[in-house]
């Protein structure tokens, strides 16, 4: 016997489809070990690089210091794409090297449990998963550039390294890691959604754009060639560099635009791509 | 209305059709149990219609909108070869996820809503990946339920469960059906237990809708026949055929079709000076049909 209602359709707004999508992420982010976990290591990572090399060997010697400046652990001294040491390296930048290994995690297990048919179902339009994706994982990894900035200064606090800084370039440094953050948390869930059916394979894709090797590559040859540098500043890489201890309020209005123009790149290609490809 | 309406759907896999220009209508209300052996294209049509594949050409409609409208999409709930749970939340973290994701503002009430439909309301705190293949399928059902979803999608849901599995599963199916009256398309390999709730078929094959009926036009074919044994077999037979019309010797059986008076049968024989020593009354149900069917594609 057929068993039939009238039933009404409602096509939900935008805003009500992303607030439910945003809602899911972030739940899933707050109610699951991964993001503490990571946060814990962006913290724990430069205090620990700060004081290892502090620390004596048997006979009283301490190693090179890495940094001689608290604030050199959050924010190389200068725009440094080829680097020289690694103090110029290991900075705050590293948190995208982590965030992007915990994107692909958190991408990975919407596809590996399964969880991500539940979202298409009901979620015709695929540039709601894109976004939702990109900005809570932007939010996480703003977290843990927070997380990041905390362990350091603890940490070089701790081992006595040098205080004195220009406040408006920390602030612009620490600001503009943060706002990029958007842009590398939506390279990430593009590069997973490509590679999305090859857990592995996503988790070496980030770790490979996280390290900057293909601008650093890059770098290293415009530099050969003695040719100007700061077109480099328009990669999420060159832009994250560029926000430094020595950095005015121009290289912050870079970071917002580089950081929003690749974040609306990726969205769109992501989104081109979920539409037009099987997604599970 | 029809709740699904598809057209011509095609979707291949490496230059192979998975599914091959499918027709297939779905009545609202209906419980539509969908049938066809391993690989002929139940699951592929089921993700097409839930827009995780996208289809090569054809046009899918529910309740007369394109499969694409969010509005109508947000209104169907699948169990899709699995129920799709993180398998480290607890079963009721999965749930809120997905009620989350839906809007739904009474969460705990719809959790517990769906919890008691599937009999699962004491197991809530339990871990996902701690269930049992029976509870994680009837989590599967409940997180399709929630949102009062107007067209339900269930890929095999009650395979591989035992027989209580199966019954419990059989009475959440029908329970759904009565109470909320939502469309079910259902597909299963356990024609026995379809053919208990479904309204309609629809079988499938290579990829191709075969036959589409209803639960009456399958009563209407099905074939009654009565089945007997005597001590002169040969006799018998020879007998029963002067007098019926369809008379087969099957399976070291007499069956007499179209036949299920076995009084007047086994009159007949013994006026004809036959002893029946077993008769017995049959209908051909929806898997013998299946099976015809199946046959008769492969001699063609």
């Amino acid at each position: 016997m057929i068993n039939s209602r009238d039933i009404i359709f409602e096509s939900p707004t935008f805003a009500r489809r992303i607030k439910g999508m945003l809602g899911v992420d972030f739940y899933r982010l707050f109610h699951t070990p991964l993001f503490y976990i990571f946060l814990a290591i962006a913290a724990i990572i430069p205090a620990m690089v700060s004081a290892m090399t502090m620390m004596p060997d048997p006979n009283g010697n301490t190693m090179e210091p890495l940094y001689s400046n608290v604030w050199q652990i959050i924010a190389s001294t200068k725009s440094l794409y080829v680097i020289e040491g690694i103090a110029d390296y290991a900075n705050m930048n590293m948190v995208f090297i982590f965030g992007g290994i915990m994107v692909s995690i958190f991408i990975g297990h919407d596809y590996k449990s399964g969880y991500v048919k539940q979202l298409f179902t009901t979620h015709a339009k695929k540039q709601d998963y894109m976004l939702s994706k990109s900005l809570v994982c932007a939010f996480a990894m703003a977290c843990m550039c927070i997380t990041y900035l905390i362990g350091g200064t603890v940490g070089g606090l701790l081992v006595n390294y040098d205080t004195n800084v220009n406040i408006g370039s920390l602030l612009v440094a620490i600001f503009g890691k943060i706002i990029m953050s958007v842009g590398w948390a939506s390279l990430y869930t593009f590069l997973n959604i490509i590679f999305r059916k090859y857990f592995g394979v996503s988790i070496a894709s980030s770790f490979f754009f996280g390290t900057g090797i293909l601008i650093i590559g890059v770098a290293a040859i415009v530099e050969n060639l003695s040719l100007p540098t700061a077109f480099l500043n328009i990669f999420l890489y060159g832009a994250s560099v560029n926000a430094n201890l020595s950095s005015g309020i121009d290289a912050l209005i870079i970071c917002i635009t580089v950081s929003v123009a690749w974040a609306v790149f990726y969205n769109y290609l992501g989104t081109k791509i979920l539409s037009r490809s099987d997604v599970y | 209305m029809n709740a699904i309406e598809i057209r011509n759907l095609s979707k291949s896999f490496r230059g192979m059709y998975a599914v091959d220009h499918l027709n297939m209508t779905v009545p609202q209300g209906a419980i539509y149990g969908f049938i066809g052996e391993n690989g002929s294209g139940k699951s592929t049509t089921e993700k097409l219609i839930c827009g995780h594949l996208v289809p090569d050409s054809g046009e899918i409609e529910l309740f007369g909108r394109d499969y694409t409208d969010p509005g109508v999409r947000v209104r169907v709930g699948a169990l899709i070869e699995n129920a799709g749970c993180f398998p480290g939340s607890s079963v009721y973290q999965n749930l809120m996820m997905q009620c989350i994701n839906l809007g739904i503002e009474n969460a705990d009430e719809e959790i517990r809503r769906v919890l008691e439909i599937v009999r699962m309301e004491d197991n809530a705190n339990l871990k996902f990946k701690s269930c049992s293949l029976g509870m994680k399928q009837r989590i599967g059902i409940a997180m399709a339920l929630l949102g009062d979803p107007a067209l339900l999608i269930l890929d095999e849901p009650i395979n591989g469960l035992d027989t209580d599995g199966m019954r419990i599963m059989r009475e959440i199916l029908v329970d759904i059906t009565k109470k909320y009256g939502c469309t079910v398309l259902i597909s299963s390999h356990i024609l026995g237990e379809l053919e208990k709730i479904a309204t309609h078929y629809g079988i499938i094959r290579q990829g191709k809708m075969i036959t589409e009926l209803s639960a009456e036009e399958m009563d209407c074919r099905a074939q009654v026949f009565t089945s007997l044994k005597t001590a002169d077999m040969n006799g018998a037979f020879s007998a029963l055929s002067k007098e019926y019309a369809d008379v087969r010797c099957e399976n070291g059986y007499i069956r007499i079709y179209d036949v299920d008076d076995t009084a007047a049968i086994v009159d007949y024989l013994m006026k004809n000076g036959h002893v029946v020593s077993e008769i017995s009354r049959n209908k051909i149900g929806l898997e013998e049909y299946y099976i015809e069917l199946m046959s008769k594609k492969e001699v063609e």
